[in-house]
């Protein structure tokens, strides 16, 4: 039985409008993560997979809000600790992010080294200067980075380089859990192929313990995350492993979504592209009953009306819907 | 190292050409005025007498003096041969003063008025700025319609309004001059007083207007860059939050920095309403009496204090850049 690194037991959280409305983007989310693995979250845009990856590491500032749940890293509850304590000792040495806009995410006008030297003097206020230097410089070397990207500025690095030596920052503290918050989307193909062997060569390596890996690229997903979760507005529809859920996906939503794009992979030759009608609900005022149910074609009234719990298929696979297992496959099968 | 020479070569090679152009405009634009100061200081000198030849001959001689009786073209290479042995002419109004003394005594009086003004009104507006992007709330609300209102305000009627409420009504400072018109300057403590009392009123006219541009610009750019991609991954990286205000405090004065260096530069032009309003003894004050007076060597003097200025504080800035931006730096050398 591996050891649980990451588990968080129905967080919700919300952001307030300008105009006082609560919108809750991340809706009663609990999941876990074991010891060097590494959990998907796909979804369409506007789902609250950011958000939720925002939310995991217990530091909110305004607009987004925390409202209630349990973060536990590695046994430690961090939910509900001092806003300053958080930033301490969980920020960056416990959870660190990998923000969506890497390309913007370093301060054009601080060098490499003094952005890595203030980041580690935020969490270690005695560390001497010259031996965070050697230390950035030894991990830069065991990621495969030049070392002389430390000395340079950020315009002078080019994207990819710039997205893995974020990367790098954001793992200098060893953290235990690594949420990347859609890495790889804005780099061209040869790059996503070496940010996502980096990520994987810091698992190996146990710079990090878990990652949560974030995208809406499902093949990406497949070939990276042992598990995938599908979101769909503020809430978890279906979750299994990266296998199940690309070639047997129980859930209409997390079906149609597969359905919506090329997987290129055996087998799925002959699957046809469809695309999902509608758009998804407005969080201002969720429905009472199943959140997919207007643009499902397989909805039935009460699924308007009865709100619906998460259905334990058993090996961690869990869905979201009124229908059965049976049921759905059935249907399924009727489609073809 | 072979880039940045190149480049700076090829600042430098602008940096003459311009400063050539500008030498040519300055002697020409003066003498197209349809003025003869020449009969002016002649009439000055003549007047009362009834003599023609002799009011002829003087004007001939003074003709002859200042070399207005030489075609345009051998009268601009006089100019120029004075120039570089550091010679700027004869003032035609305040005959027979040189004028390397009239702007000699004057100069010391703007700079010490402009460059404390614009460095004070410079700092106080950037702060303010910047505390309003960070503060926001009622700080903001404040502080933003004031700085319209003062940004907004002419600098002639900053000056007026000062004068009337200040030195007219409260009768609290003096009304006008750099010194009190009864004393000659001396390093005497009552002179010295004097000094700073007159100093108070078109400091603070200049100062009060800039403070609300500046802090207008600083606030707006602070809160552009508060809202930056990389202040929200240093958060998440747990850095505190004085050391991301540190940040973004620093990027957000790149832009404010030309603004400073620009007014620095524009000094002279800057400072002709305050000095004019305060009849204060700057360069202002010489420029506008000088344009009166169609005083030729006079203008062309200040104006090319002015370009001069103007370009070394832009080829400063170009230099400075390259070591507090690196994009900057980076677009420089490309």
């Amino acid at each position: 039985m591996s050891k649980t690194i990451l588990e968080v037991k129905d967080l919700t959280t919300k952001y307030i409008t300008r105009f006082g409305e609560d919108v809750y983007a991340v809706d009663h989310v609990s999941l876990k993560i074991e010891e060097g693995k590494s959990l998907g979250i796909a979804g369409e845009s506007g789902c609250g997979k950011s958000t939720l990856a925002l939310s995991l590491m217990g530091y909110y500032f305004a607009p987004l809000h925390y409202t209630s749940g349990e973060i536990i890293i590695d046994g430690k509850n961090i939910s509900g600790l001092d806003p300053d304590a958080v930033r301490k000792d969980i920020l960056g040495t416990e959870v660190a992010y990998i923000p969506q806009a890497a390309m913007n995410a370093l301060n054009p006008t601080r060098k490499i080294y003094k952005f890595i030297e203030d980041v580690v003097l935020a969490h270690q206020p005695k560390r001497n200067k010259k031996e965070i230097y050697e230390m950035a410089k030894s991990r830069f070397a065991e990621l495969g980075l030049p070392v002389s990207a430390l000395d340079k500025h950020a315009v002078e690095l080019s994207g990819g380089m710039k997205q893995r030596v974020v990367i790098a920052i954001s793992t200098i503290l060893s953290p235990k859990v690594l949420i990347a918050d859609e890495p790889s989307s804005a780099l061209d193909v040869t790059s996503q192929k070496m940010v996502i062997k980096m990520l994987r060569d810091m698992m190996d390596r146990g710079f990090i313990k878990a990652m949560i890996f974030i995208t809406h690229e499902l093949p990406l997903l497949y070939n990276v995350t042992d598990d995938i979760m599908v979101m769909y507005a503020g809430q978890i529809v279906e979750q299994g492993s990266a296998k199940e859920m690309v070639f047997d996906p129980i859930h209409p939503y997390s079906r149609g979504l597969m359905q919506s794009i090329l997987v290129p992979e055996e087998g799925t030759r002959d699957n046809k592209l469809a695309a999902i009608p509608g758009t998804p609900p407005n969080l201002k005022n969720p429905p009472k009953g199943c959140r997919f149910a207007a643009r499902c074609k397989y909805a039935v009234p009460q699924c308007h009306f009865n709100a619906i719990p998460m259905i334990e298929a058993g090996d961690g696979r869990r869905f979201r819907c009124g229908h059965s297992i049976q049921n759905l496959r059935e249907v399924y099968e009727n489609d073809k | 190292m072979k880039r940045y020479q190149k480049y700076f070569t090829k600042k430098i090679i602008w940096f003459i050409v311009t400063l050539i152009v500008a030498l040519i405009l300055n002697f020409i634009l003066p003498r197209l005025m349809p003025a003869d100061p020449v009969a002016a200081i002649t009439g000055k000198l003549v007047s009362g007498s009834t003599d023609a030849t002799a009011s002829a001959r003087i004007y001939e001689k003074y003709q002859e003096e200042f070399g207005t009786n030489k075609p345009m073209i051998e009268q601009f290479f006089i100019y120029i041969g004075n120039l570089l042995k550091g010679d700027m002419g004869t003032s035609f109004g305040q005959y027979p003063r040189k004028v390397n003394d009239i702007v000699g005594s004057a100069i010391w009086w703007t700079i010490g008025l402009q460059l404390p003004a614009i460095i004070v009104g410079w700092l106080i507006g950037n702060v303010l700025g910047a505390l309003a992007a960070y503060i926001r709330k009622g700080f903001d609300k404040v502080l933003m319609p004031l700085s319209l209102f003062f940004s907004s305000v002419p600098a002639f009627g900053m000056a007026v309004v000062l004068l009337v409420l200040f030195a007219v009504n409260l009768k609290i400072a003096p009304v006008s001059g750099g010194y009190g018109f009864d004393m000659i300057p001396n390093f005497s403590w009552a002179f010295v007083w004097s000094v700073i009392t007159h100093y108070q009123l078109p400091f603070w006219s200049i100062v009060l207007i800039s403070i609300g541009g500046q802090a207008i610009g600083m606030r707006s750019m602070s809160i552009y860059e508060l809202n930056a991609d990389y202040v929200k991954y240093a958060r998440f990286l747990g850095i505190k939050d004085r050391k991301i205000v540190g940040y973004v405090f620093r990027n957000a004065m790149l832009p404010q920095v030309t603004g400073l260096a620009l007014s620095i530069g524009t000094m002279i032009g800057g400072a002709l309403v305050a000095e004019i309003i305060f009849s204060y003894p700057g360069l202002g004050s010489v420029m506008y009496s000088a344009i009166t007076a169609a005083d030729y060597p006079l203008i062309s003097a200040t104006t090319l204090i002015i370009t001069i200025m103007v370009l070394i504080v832009t080829f400063v800035l170009d230099i400075i850049y390259a070591f507090i931006d690196p994009r900057v730096k980076a677009a420089q050398f490309d």
